[in-house]
């Protein structure tokens, strides 16, 4: 049986990252991945990652997935494809399934990292072609470029299910709705804030009553829950949609851990107890990644790391003091990603009101999708001041930072606590760079000019307008404001396909149109 | 024929793609790229239904399309049981519509 | 972990029928919410009695989607907390592998799932 420092079980963020972290300490290792392609799901995340500017934050997932590759590459790093693990002893030797051969092998130190299943919600119709995942969604359009509907109803507003949302406008296809049975919208508001002003309506404290359709969906119908989770009488509405997606939280795949009989605990899913390192109640083995808890990619990087960290350190491959000085590193990081208003004390919570800097947190973004235009100046990211300058209706704390590295002219600070709100220096000039703008994860930067009423905002849908043409002006809420003329349209690789759009609007629009639709206007 | 692909995507732009490949569905001719998943060429095409439950009868498609559900399972080449979200297309293919345990 | 016993939680009155009984749970095995809250109620107490009594996650996909609904519905009919529920027991394999892959010999035809 072939032995091996380190043997990695998926080949996603945490996997690679561990296997980086320990081939570059000088470990022998290899990972396994049952799928096609390694990256996990980061090929179908093209969107900008969150986070601090160190750790890949205003970088695409496909991106991140691309230079981990060439990392695990450089590092000579084994690779196998189509290879299923299919069972774990305590004895560290590891069943491996490759076109239709199974051998084994035994790793020093094991690290799980199967990522996550979805989770589903079982509700009459819910069998019928047509009601789908949304990492099946994600697969379809992003991976093999195919709509996987024209129509669709989205269940669940977790980062996941807005930014899959997102991903459908991007692909062309519709989405009729964004439901969920909680009272408050769960991801970030941002995310949903890039849904409502392109006209998608939220449904919080809304249930799926049913999907039907004769042999394939053709409609689904909703209803408002009271407090108690029954359907309020009256309130069913029906969507005539022909996919229904599933975004309802994830679950750890922690089978390979069970097996194995690592000690399990519930932990928002069944998950193996692991120390700050990552090592479960198994000596030399690890979980990384969905399988310990459910945490954003940029999380599980960093998980992958400090476990591909301690392996080595274990297996004598470090000393003592480089493993005390990258551990602190990593877990600083780390622990900068779980803080603010999503972290994951607060996640859940429907009785947080006030941001770190004691402002309010928008009841209407939470429950709608979008800010009032009322309530976007109170924030610190928003000012009013003469000629071009960045409004940033970033209003709640979210770990990130990037804007503030994207003004070379000072005009945007965060400060060392990454998920504080971001605020304009007044005094200081911007110069309609529009990096910030690009830059922006959550699309939440706008150059506005209110006296010229010009408004540039970040677009990345198909086809791109062009300038002079005229179109409309929609609002935060998605409402068409009035007529919009685009006066200029900047793309630049360092944009990384955000497209910066200006367009010229009434004065009286510069503060509220926040997105374009390439429809003429009519009062 | 109904037509799901996605010509230009703003951030992807266009797909890399394999060589057209001719295949059938229930006898019926079809097109598709290689080396694609089975199911990601039928959803292009408009094609939703995969298979009827053995026990039940009811009609399900692709679900989770990684290879796990096992809802979309087809009969393909003769073979029943494939998992077509997960088995890349081939010229010639037979796939055909899974009825409980077999076509 | 620990697990619950009979003594505990689920009270024992008789079984009454609801108006979501018909929804699928276990996608493979098409078994309905209904047949697992009336398997409670014959006495199952843990996911693995009710996996040998209906055979939910017995299919190809190995409990993978049902798991967490099963447990839910565990969790609701008994009045435990899920963290006194465990999961079904994973058994090696962890993917449908035929008996011929197993043996290193190659793949039967129609085999598979």
């Amino acid at each position: 049986m072939k032995r091996w420092d380190l043997v990695v079980i998926g080949a996603g963020p945490a996997g690679l990252s561990a296997a980086i972290e320990a081939a570059e300490a000088g470990m022998s290792v290899i990972v396994f991945d049952e799928n096609k392609k390694p990256g996990g799901q980061l090929f179908k995340q093209i969107h900008k990652f969150f986070g601090s500017k160190e750790n890949h934050a205003g970088v695409r997932g496909i991106e991140i997935g691309q230079m981990l590759l060439e990392k695990a590459q450089k590092d000579h790093i084994q690779v196998e494809l189509d290879s299923a693990v299919i069972g774990i002893a305590k004895d560290r030797s590891v069943s491996v399934r490759k076109d239709g051969q199974t051998r084994e092998v035994q790793g020093q130190n094991i690290l799980i990292a199967a990522g996550a299943s979805e989770r589903t919600l079982p509700f009459p119709g819910w069998t019928l072609p047509g009601v789908i995942g949304a990492g099946a969604a994600q697969t379809m359009m992003n991976l093999y470029g195919v709509r996987p509907g024209k129509k669709i109803l989205m269940i669940g507003s977790g980062n996941v299910g807005l930014v899959v949302s997102y991903q459908m406008l991007q692909a062309g296809c519709q989405v009729a709705a964004v439901v969920d049975a909680a009272p408050r919208i769960g991801g970030y508001g941002v995310h949903a804030a890039k849904l409502a002003r392109n006209g998608v309506p939220f449904y919080l404290s809304h249930t799926v009553i049913r999907a039907e359709g004769d042999g394939a969906v053709k409609s689904v119908t909703i209803g408002q829950v009271d407090s108690s989770w029954n359907i309020i009488p009256g309130t069913e509405k029906t969507f005539d949609v022909d996919t229904v997606c599933m975004a309802v939280g994830l679950d750890p795949m922690s089978q390979l851990a069970r097996m194995a009989g690592a000690l399990i605990e519930e932990k928002g899913g069944l998950v193996p107890t692991v120390d700050e390192y990552g090592q479960t109640s198994l000596p030399g083995i690890f979980a990384a990644g969905d399988v310990a808890g459910i945490e954003e990619a940029s999380s599980a990087m960093l998980n992958g790391e400090i476990a591909g960290l301690r392996a080595a350190f274990k297996s004598g491959y470090i000393d003592e003091e480089t493993f005390r000085t990258e551990y602190k590193k990593k877990k600083a990081a780390l622990g900068d990603l779980r803080k603010g208003t999503f972290s994951p004390e607060n996640k859940g919570r429907t009785d947080l009101t006030l941001t770190s800097e004691g402002l309010p947190l928008s009841e209407n973004l939470f429950e709608k999708g979008f800010l009032t235009d009322e309530e976007v100046t109170k924030y610190p990211g928003v000012i009013k001041k003469a000629g071009v300058h960045p409004v940033i209706e970033c209003t709640q704390n979210i770990p990130c930072n990037p804007c503030q590295e994207a003004c070379a002219f000072g005009c945007i600070e965060v400060g060392e606590d990454i998920t504080a709100l971001p605020r304009i220096n007044p005094q200081a000039d911007c110069r309609n760079c529009g990096k910030c703008v690009a830059m922006c994860s959550g699309q939440a930067i706008f150059l506005v000019d209110e006296e010229a009423g010009c408004v540039t905002i970040p677009y990345e849908f198909d086809p791109i307008p062009e300038e002079g043409e005229m179109g409309t002006a929609l609002g935060r809420d998605g409402s068409p404001l009035g007529q919009a003329e685009i006066i200029k349209v900047r793309k630049s690789p360092a944009f990384d396909h955000t497209a910066l759009v200006t367009m010229r609007v009434d004065k009286t629009l510069a503060m509220k149109a926040r997105a374009y639709s390439r429809k003429t206007f009519s009062e | 024929m109904e037509d799901n692909r996605i010509v230009h995507h703003p951030i992807l732009g266009t797909y890399e793609k394999g060589n057209l490949v001719t295949f059938t569905y229930d006898g019926k001719e079809m097109k598709g790229y290689e080396g694609e998943p089975i199911a990601a060429a039928l959803l292009a095409a408009g094609v939703r239904i995969h298979r009827y439950t053995l026990r039940q009868d009811k009609p399900r498609g692709f679900f989770c399309a990684i290879g796990r559900c096992t809802d979309c399972v087809m009969v393909v080449d003769g073979k029943i049981n494939t998992r077509t979200c997960i088995t890349p297309l081939r010229e010639g293919m037979v796939v055909q519509t899974q009825h409980g345990i077999k076509a | 972990m620990k697990t619950y016993g009979s003594d505990r939680g689920f009270s024992g009155e008789a079984f009454v029928p609801k108006e979501d009984d018909d929804v699928i749970i276990c996608r493979c095995e098409e078994i309905t919410r209904g047949e697992i809250r009336k398997a409670i109620y014959d006495g199952m107490r843990t996911i693995s009695e009710i996996r040998r009594y209906l055979r939910p996650g017995m299919g190809p996909c190995q409990g993978m989607t049902c798991e967490r609904n099963v447990r839910g519905i565990l969790a609701r009919e008994t009045g435990l907390p899920l963290s006194q529920i465990p999961g079904y027991r994973p058994r090696s394999p962890q993917r449908p592998v035929t008996l011929a892959e197993l043996g290193n010999e190659s793949e039967e035809e129609g085999g598979g799932v």
